[in-house]
């Protein structure tokens, strides 16, 4: 073996360089998978399409719904960014819908009852919460260890932990009359996605 | 102290045993945290079967855990970033695996499995 890594016939296709490197520096590939599919569950079905129906019960707060629109639109440039990266590692989503939504290690941002501003509110700053938790533990996991991965999910992080911050403001304002400002100030188009969909990498 | 509506807990992880109170509003988690006991947790929606743990004895509450089935108490599993003590308790951590394949078996959501 070289430096540790399992090595990979000429021309095999069976195995993948990609994947034993990381394995070789400590990676549990096989539960980084189980991670990134449960992650991948949270972002499209707990998140994406659950915020479609939370937007469309915000009438009267236009504000409040062209942000909970934002974060909707980058939890699904999430899902697009990570898919692509699991069936790199050797894995696959589950040919199943359901079974792929009980995957997901987040509570789904179901509609609350009553839907007020206030509850929408509340379910919206909690999955982010346990967003950013879901997607720190792949840093954690990835750090120093899988370059490619760490790179994704600090792109999602940052943009989840942005996220946090509006719904915390936004609630803290609707229920509380308090300001605690989120430090930002808009984004640009609907769903831009700073970190996880338009910033490029250096390729002079 | 313990007073009336606090519980002791004493859990069994990996690094020996180790005990606290815990309030009867209070998640076991929380308290864990509290005095510097280190569980494992992800989602702290009592979902992800990260925090898993096995009641050796009392009865713990369960009902803010966003999924936990009959099926995950007959077994002896509590969910502890979600479960508040109604009794002194004895938990063994660190039981997500074992949480997992249980859930697998009966076909109940078993995240990260």
């Amino acid at each position: 073996m070289s430096n540790g890594v399992t090595p990979v016939g000429h021309g095999d296709v069976t195995q993948r360089v990609g994947v034993e490197v990381i394995r070789a520096r400590g990676v549990d590939v096989e539960k980084l998978i189980k991670m990134l599919i449960a992650n991948a569950a949270a972002e499209f079905a707990s998140t994406y399409y659950y915020y479609t129906i939370l937007r469309m019960h915000l009438a009267g707060h236009e504000d409040y719904k062209e942000i909970c629109e934002d974060a909707r639109l980058e939890d699904r440039a999430h899902w697009e960014l990570i898919v692509p990266r699991i069936y790199e590692l050797g894995g696959e989503l589950p040919n199943d819908l359901p079974a792929f939504h009980n995957q997901a290690g987040c509570v789904a941002a179901k509609l609350p009852d009553p839907p007020t501003a206030v509850n929408i509110l509340t379910v919206l700053l909690e999955s982010e919460r346990c967003a950013i938790r879901s997607w720190t533990a792949i840093c954690d996991m990835t750090f120093g260890k899988d370059p490619r991965t760490y790179d994704m999910a600090s792109r999602i992080l940052n943009e989840e932990i942005e996220h946090e911050a509006w719904f915390i403001e936004l609630l803290a304002h609707e229920r509380d009359g308090k300001s605690i400002p989120s430090g930002h100030f808009r984004r640009g188009e609907p769903g831009e996605a700073p970190y996880s969909k338009n910033r490029r990498f250096y390729n002079p | 102290m313990k007073g009336s509506d606090s519980f002791l807990i004493v859990l069994e992880t990996p690094k020996g045993e180790r005990s606290f109170t815990c309030h009867r509003n209070e998640f076991i988690w929380n308290a864990a945290a509290h005095n510097g006991v280190n569980l494992p947790a992800i989602c702290h929606q009592g979902r992800c079967l990260t925090c898993a743990g096995r009641l050796l004895s009392g009865s713990v509450d369960q009902s803010s855990a966003n999924s936990y089935f009959p099926e995950d108490k007959a077994a002896g599993f509590v969910l502890l970033c979600t479960g508040r003590p109604c009794s002194d308790l004895r938990i063994r951590t660190h039981e997500q695996l074992y949480m997992r394949q249980h859930r697998a078996k009966l076909g109940l959501p078993a995240p990260y499995l």
